[in-house]
């Protein structure tokens, strides 16, 4: 059942064996999960069906850190939650991104990758993905190319699938709407959390709408699953019994904020002849579309005291016509217009998506010209000259963080400010990550690299790649913790937190499809427990 | 002046020959003995002489961990297995093909040197830095 708040249809006190905070990837994946494990599901959506701009206000904010980030636009207050403006890149994090390094004092999940592998082959489905395999060698005798032949006690090809992207709100609507176990409440934004007297148990929630209607939600469990930036919001703001929010008696809330730094720079120049048709954008393999790049051997990463990194290459042709360089926000705007158009929708923030692209005609002309062209007249030779670009690992930085500011939004809620660390340290990481894909390009005899990031490298080199994580993250010990391995908050018996704000660290594979593994492997805990 | 006598013309023509002679049989001789004094200048016949190269060889003076002048860059580049075969060979593509394998090696064992942002290995990097100095007036 899918029903509105707003419609008053709602009882005062509604009840379930699970209450879930949010419709994105985490939330539909847990509530699905759950009722087919037979668990009655409550599932509250702050925002409607689709995007409203009064709803989506309710994300605005201040940033204060490194600017190259949005907080507002960058995720959506809907049914589907962010998967509704996807990009759908997935991959598994890597078995080095749960351990603990030496180096770095405050890595390491305390979970490990083996753990998580049945949970991520049931995720791929959720994704529209292909198998569970993400090694050049499952997927090589399918692929059409050879891949660069590098050392592979250095840099070896990485594999990563692309999801078409799966739009939950359009692939799960109608599941969770025919689910005689969920109830999912629409404009119903969680606005309170209350702890039962004396006690660490959370007794009941209370969802609002924006016209004033109230209810209550009262369930064994409670999951907060509204993404890397609200969880910490919504705990940040239920300072009624516990005057610095709930799970944040060591402050730990909202701090270990964590994105993926989107770089590109960095130029490799092949030698003339080397073939790197494998690593296109368009590389298809038995139905899966793939995306293939190059990664740092995970020994090595350890020695040399690294981050991790996935690098693909984004060819560089000398006649423009090939080239993606008209890719601004006007071109952005003009494509996810066409695009949702020709599915029959119209597209959400249509105003601004309007004016960005009229802004940036020229641009958009542009990009319409070239498609054009490329359509009858493809590129006679394959690209020589590649950019390597990469959503990077930050290294774990408690002051990267989200607080509080004093302006509040229409539910009373007060509003964040994101402060992210974007640290020269990190791009020195980086730059020293391709320094070794040079020289293993260079020991092949395949061609020269030139490095876009300097010994004193500019920060704004760094953007977000909008993915939000860290910020009520997973470890054992409560001090360097917000969830316990099971993602229940450390310090209350039956809240949990479910999204990439409980990832330890942030590892570089696009979060969606760890998400959505962390929300089965949750299920299947609460099956039982709650 | 006394007369030119046709004994000291002999003698002189003797002595010149002898010392062809000596000249002839010694260079003949000497392509025999083993020497240690490659000739690495020959390598920078390889390098162009363009403003990218003076370029990325002035820039290799200023980086880190290359020498400075010739004669140690030449000591440095002689000290590798694979330049000095290059440099005893006269086929120009078997040079070629001898500097590129050095060059992989150094890639390899991490000889590298970040030269105005381009990861080169040591042995590019010196000779570009060589070709800039021997191109130098003195």
């Amino acid at each position: 059942m899918i029903a509105d708040l707003r419609s008053g249809a709602a009882p005062a006190e509604i009840t379930g064996d699970v209450c879930v905070v949010g419709t994105g990837p985490a939330g539909i994946t847990l509530a699905l999960e759950l009722a087919r494990k037979g668990k009655t599901v409550v599932l509250l959506e702050g925002g409607g069906p689709a995007y409203e701009e009064d709803s989506q206000d309710l994300y605005r904010g201040a940033v204060t850190g490194h600017d190259n980030i949005d907080v507002a636009n960058s995720r959506l207050r809907q049914f589907g939650g962010t998967s509704g403006h996807w990009t759908g890149l997935c991959a598994p994090l890597d078995p080095l991104d749960f351990e603990k390094r030496a180096d770095m004092p405050t890595h390491g999940w305390p979970v490990t990758r083996e753990e998580l592998n049945p949970f991520y082959a049931r995720a791929q489905d959720y994704l529209d993905l292909g198998p569970f395999k993400y090694d050049l060698a499952d997927w090589s005798a399918a692929l059409p190319h050879k891949a660069l032949p590098l050392d592979p006690a250095k840099v070896f090809t990485d594999v990563y699938q692309e999801s078409p992207p799966t739009r939950f709100a359009e692939k799960f609507y109608d599941a969770v709407a025919n689910e005689p176990r969920i109830q999912c409440w629409l404009h119903a934004s969680l606005t309170d959390v209350t702890l039962r007297d004396g006690s660490d148990v959370v007794q009941s929630v209370t969802a609002s709408t924006l016209d004033g209607r109230r209810t209550t939600v009262k369930a064994k469990t409670y999951v907060i699953a509204c993404g890397g930036l609200e969880n910490a919001r919504i705990l940040l703001n239920c300072r009624k019994q516990r005057p610095a929010g709930l799970g944040n008696e060591h402050d730990l809330v909202g701090r270990y904020y964590t994105d993926h730094m989107t770089v590109e720079t960095t130029t490799i120049m092949f030698n003339e002849g080397v073939d790197t048709s494998l690593y296109a954008a368009d590389m298809q393999a038995g139905g899966t579309k793939l995306l293939i790049g190059l990664k740092l051997n995970p020994d090595l990463i350890k020695s040399m005291g690294l981050n991790n990194n996935s690098a693909f290459l984004v060819p560089q042709y000398e006649k423009d016509v090939y080239n993606d360089d008209f890719r601004n926000y006007g071109w952005i705007a003009f494509s996810t217009m066409l695009k949702t158009f020709s599915r029959g929708h119209v597209p959400d923030r249509f105003a601004e998506r309007y004016c960005d692209m009229t802004d940036d005609l020229g641009q958009v002309a542009t990009g319409v010209y070239r498609h054009a062209v490329r359509s009858f007249m493809p590129p006679a030779h394959p690209a020589r000259v590649y950019k390597l670009r990469q959503d990077a690992e930050q290294s774990p930085n408690p002051d990267s963080r989200v607080t509080l500011i004093t302006d509040k939004d229409p539910l009373g809620f007060n509003r964040i400010a994101l402060d992210w660390r974007v640290s020269a340290d990190d791009l020195l990481k980086l730059r020293r990550t391709h320094e070794v894909i040079g020289a293993a390009i260079g020991a092949a005899g395949l061609g020269r690299m030139r490095l876009g990031i300097g010994e004193k490298p500019d920060l704004e080199l760094a953007y977000s790649a909008y993915h939000h994580m860290g910020t009520t993250r997973m470890h054992d010990d409560p001090r360097q913790g917000v969830v316990d391995r099971d993602c229940r908050l450390h310090s209350v018996a039956n809240l949990y937190m479910a999204g990439s704000s409980t990832f330890t660290t942030g590892g570089c594979a696009n979060p969606t499809l760890t998400v959505v593994t962390l929300a089965i492997r949750l299920a299947e805990h609460l099956a039982v427990a709650a | 002046m006394g007369n030119f006598t046709r004994r000291a013309l002999l003698g002189s023509v003797g002595v010149v020959a002898l010392g062809g002679l000596a000249y002839g049989g010694s260079r003949v001789a000497c392509r025999f003995v083993p020497r240690n004094h490659p000739d690495f200048f020959s390598l920078l016949d390889m390098v162009p002489d363009e403003p990218a190269v003076r370029r990325l060889g002035r820039s290799a003076l200023a980086a880190d961990g290359l020498a400075r002048d010739l004669p140690s860059l030449a000591a440095a580049l002689t000290d590798r297995p694979l330049i000095r075969q290059a440099i005893a060979e006269d086929c120009p593509t078997t040079r070629k093909t001898l500097v590129q394998d050095q060059c992989a090696l150094d890639f390899a064992d991490d000889r590298t040197v970040v030269v105005d942002g381009w990861v080169l290995s040591e042995t590019e990097a010196s000779l570009c830095a060589a070709r800039m100095l021997s191109a130098q007036p003195v």
